[in-house]
């Protein structure tokens, strides 16, 4: 089974060349959506010899994945992976994350910070106590998704599921739509535990009342 | 009297400029049907302030008239307003579209 991973970039030269490094012998092809970077993220995934794709302005996380997605489905990708391009996934957790869609356990997986208390001890504590379980009771009620991790970004699904799975939202409200795309399709669904390196907040309560607004407004638009 | 006046003073200057904004196709015809009937309604709103006065009363509000016009015209803004945001909504979808076309373009 061919294994496609998309890696959405925004400003993230430090980074970049080291996670190539590490996630290119995971997948069969290495797809970077370079989002508009203003910095040299687009050189060095260029000179690393990785799928290139470019938004020429930047349109969020949610837009670049969509990008890279269609890209992969276009080509023959049997399963996709999302993956972050900040260094705060483990590569390693890739081959956990493919492997319940090629044995025909599920199809879609998510990768959940929670499974294991051990994975989610250097959370800050702000997200883990308070954030976390209010973006997850938002989930539940607004959308009766029941998942451990509310706002996991590391995820793989079969193309067949990547095809029906639609996400309209640009911006960082595309992880709940995933989850309530995914319901409504009734897929397979597995979690795996991930560990996440903590390198700095990420989506603090403001963000998370965002991403409810975005999701207000794209429903009124609809 | 005098203020009433002075309302429709304005009102009419910008009927005029409306008129002059549709002779040079600077709006389309709905926009200016749109505007049109805008300021003919306020015109006959102010011309109609004692009656509106009396309505109100009679519907219980202690405010007068043109109190009650200028909660209504708040809560006509607010809905432009929001109209407004489900444009600009659309647009940025657009925009998106244009730009993930490109990404993918010759790939």
């Amino acid at each position: 089974m061919k294994i496609f991973c998309v890696i959405p970039a925004f400003n993230e030269e430090k980074n970049i060349a080291a996670i190539i490094n590490q996630v290119r012998p995971l997948a069969d092809r290495l797809v970077i959506v370079d989002d508009g970077s203003n910095d040299r993220t687009a050189d060095f995934a260029a000179e690393a010899g990785v799928i290139l794709l470019k938004h020429i302005i930047n349109r969020g996380q949610g837009a670049a994945l969509r990008t890279g997605t269609k890209y992969c489905l276009n080509n023959g990708a049997d399963i996709i992976v999302h993956f972050d391009a900040d260094g705060q996934f483990l590569s390693r957790d890739i081959k956990h994350i493919t492997a319940p869609i090629k044995n025909g356990a599920a199809q879609v997986v998510f990768g959940s910070r929670f499974l294991n208390s051990e994975h989610s001890a250097n959370m800050p504590i702000l997200k883990k106590y308070f954030i976390m379980p209010l973006a997850k009771a938002a989930n539940k009620i607004f959308f009766n998704v029941n998942l451990t991790d509310p706002q996991s970004g590391f995820r793989a699904m079969s193309a067949e599921a990547a095809r029906k799975i639609s996400w309209q939202q640009d911006r960082m409200a595309h992880c709940s739509e995933i989850m309530f795309a995914v319901k409504n399709h009734n897929f397979k669904v597995q979690e795996i535990p991930i560990k996440v390196i903590y390198r700095n907040f990420g989506q603090n309560f403001f963000g998370g009342l965002k991403i409810l607004q975005d999701l207000f407004i794209a429903m009124l638009v609809n | 009297m005098l203020q009433q006046t002075i309302a429709l003073i304005i009102i009419a200057f910008f009927l005029a400029r409306l008129y002059w904004q549709k002779q040079k196709n600077y709006i389309g015809l709905n926009e200016f049907i749109f505007w049109l009937a805008f300021w003919i309604l306020a015109a006959g709103l102010i011309i109609a302030l004692k009656f509106i006065d009396r309505l109100v009363a009679g519907l219980g509000f202690s405010s007068s008239g043109i109190e009650i016009l200028l909660y209504l015209t708040v809560t006509v803004l607010f809905y432009f307003v929001f109209r407004l945001r489900l444009k600009l909504e659309k647009i940025e979808k657009d925009i998106t579209k244009i730009v993930e076309f490109i990404a993918l373009k010759d790939k």
